[in-house]
């Protein structure tokens, strides 16, 4: 007999009341509002006429940078209540621990949806609000956020099999910080080492390249076609990941 | 008596080491099972082993009269409750709260959780945050969770450690009281002696992952053996007179004791010592204590 799903999401519901998880991804949210209002409002004219390949250039290399903190921070908040109450002897009675690994997993994945959404529908709002000149390409809005929710979502299963785990949040929050600093380096690692940090993967599939001409100073973006099967294929990675992530906190005996 | 919980050959293994070496546990039906054994004896391993959180190396498990396995494993579970090593809780939550969790995890209506919360105890405490409360009130709110849903079977490890006296004697009150009012069977481990003898109806005793002992507290008390023991002006001497005259006499713990109780032989021994003009002080019966069959199966010294 299997517990329906159903029911174990609405304790997962249940159990994140008081822990106020969703203000994590709304106060990375705002820094990035904020961060974009800044880089959009200290612009050239001419650089907003391509806004949008601007924004779509930078904002992969901010979310190396904050997103696996953001992600560190909610599987932690999901998972440390587990730990510190002592609770899978109890829940694994009641459910499999399979089941209860992918239902913690949907609270989280929830919060990167929200993230992600919340994302998506600002990128076209400061377009509007600040007139980028080209055309914002709905097959490059989704592609970027596919590969941000896809990466985010990753992450977020090493981060909760670290955090569910580990008897304290020390080792997984040090494992999400290390990984930010990671990401943002392998941006300058030679591709075959930068394929292998999982924390670079948000600017791993670029649809804009940056063409900086040193006597003019001029900076370009020039729009280039997504990589859609090595996205597959990292996605099928994520898969595999997401399946060694939670035989390993199946296994744990608790 | 039917049993509710039956283990054939139970092992469990690391590395080596046998935590559990081939168990055969029956816990009858409407029973308070005590389940003794010093720290590390393994008996928190078994209960694990029981509720499925660890696999075992080899042997079986029947509970509720059907044989566990990783398939019917949450079902035959659904009729049972567990307290094991510590409360679990959500400290950020309130007491109903956790236990709302519980009531959804076993698909139970909420009110089952007023129910439990009366009967152990804590309603006016029930909107205050886990967090904040005591250990005593957690260990309660724990055995509330245990007792959501109804169920025929409760299996609690060592309910009462950390527990202040008022507290100790308040679970113990009621655990006993479970089985008559609910007719719920319990298995309640503890390396305290004492605490088993004024809750269990049955005993196991567990020493290095293999039972040792098991039957009723009864049984178990019938295992003491009664000692006579003689109190003279002259033990030594006393010790001579008897052996010339036959009568089983010798030595335990520097005291001078008969081995045999009958009532003629007592008389025949004190006739003896007095026509010997030894003084009998005094001749008293001593029974042996459960310490002493404790320490007498598992050889090492029983906390109390």
């Amino acid at each position: 007999m299997s517990l329906p799903i159903i029911r174990q999401l609405s304790a997962e519901q249940k159990k994140a009341r008081h822990r106020k998880i969703w203000l994590v991804p709304l106060g990375f949210f705002l820094f990035e509002v904020i961060w974009m209002l800044w880089i959009l409002t200290t612009a050239h004219a001419k650089e907003l006429v391509t806004g949008y390949l601007m924004l779509f250039y930078q904002l992969p290399v901010l979310n190396t940078v904050i997103l696996p903190l953001m992600i560190t921070v909610i599987a932690s908040r999901l998972s440390d209540m587990e730990i510190k109450g002592d609770t899978l002897k109890l829940l694994y009675t009641m459910q499999r621990p399979a089941g209860f690994f992918d239902c913690k997993y949907v609270a989280g994945t929830k919060y990167l949806l929200f993230f992600t959404a919340g994302h998506g529908m600002l990128i076209p709002v400061y377009g509007k609000i600040f007139g980028f000149g080209n055309p914002l390409k709905i097959s490059m809005l989704f592609s970027y956020l596919a590969v941000t929710l896809c990466t985010s979502m990753i992450l977020l299963a090493i981060q909760q099999t670290l955090s569910l785990i580990s008897n304290s949040q020390f080792l997984p929050l040090i494992v999400g910080l290390a990984g930010s600093f990671l990401g943002l380096f392998s941006l300058f690692f030679p591709a075959p080492v930068a394929r292998l940090v999982i924390w670079g993967y948000f600017a791993a599939f670029p649809r804009v390249e940056m063409d900086w001409n040193r006597d003019t100073r001029i900076i370009q973006y020039n729009e280039v076609s997504f990589p859609l099967y090595a996205f597959f294929a990292f996605a099928a990675a994520g898969i595999f990941i997401y399946g060694i992530c939670r035989t390993i906190t199946v296994k744990k005996e608790v | 008596m039917s049993s509710v919980i039956m283990t054939d050959s139970l092992t469990k293994q690391y590395g080596s080491k046998k935590a559990v070496d081939r168990l055969d546990l029956k816990v009858p039906s409407g029973s308070i099972y005590g389940f003794l054994g010093p720290n590390g004896a393994g008996k928190s391993t078994t209960l694990k082993l029981l509720l499925g959180l660890i696999r075992p190396t080899g042997g079986r498990i029947m509970i509720l009269g059907k044989e566990v396995n990783q398939k019917n494993r949450l079902s035959i579970l659904a009729k049972t409750g567990s307290l094991i090593e510590s409360p679990a809780y959500y400290g950020h939550l309130s007491g109903k709260e956790n236990l709302r969790i519980i009531c959804t995890l076993k698909d139970v209506p909420f009110q089952e959780a007023d129910r439990v919360l009366k009967i152990v105890r804590m309603t006016e405490q029930q909107n205050k945050k886990v967090g904040q409360y005591s250990l005593g009130m957690k260990q309660r709110l724990g055995l509330a969770a245990a007792l959501l849903g109804s169920p025929d079977l409760l299996l609690l490890d060592e309910p009462t450690n950390g527990l202040d006296p008022a507290g100790i004697q308040e679970m113990r009150r009621l655990i006993c009281s479970l089985p008559e009012k609910y007719g719920i069977t319990i298995v309640v481990s503890s390396h305290l002696l004492s605490e088993i003898d004024q809750m269990a109806t049955h005993v196991g005793i567990i020493d290095h992952g293999q039972l040792i002992f098991q039957d009723t507290l009864s049984s178990l008390h019938e295992h003491s053996k009664s000692w006579i023991i003689l109190h003279t002006d002259n033990d030594p001497e006393a010790l001579k007179i008897l052996k010339q005259a036959k009568i089983p006499a010798g030595r335990r713990d520097g005291k001078l004791v008969l081995r045999a109780q009958k009532d003629a032989l007592v008389a025949e021994a004190a006739a003896a010592l007095v026509h010997s003009g030894i003084g009998v002080l005094r001749i008293y019966e001593q029974q042996m204590s459960l310490e002493d069959i404790f320490l007498h199966l598992t050889g090492k010294q029983v906390s109390l």
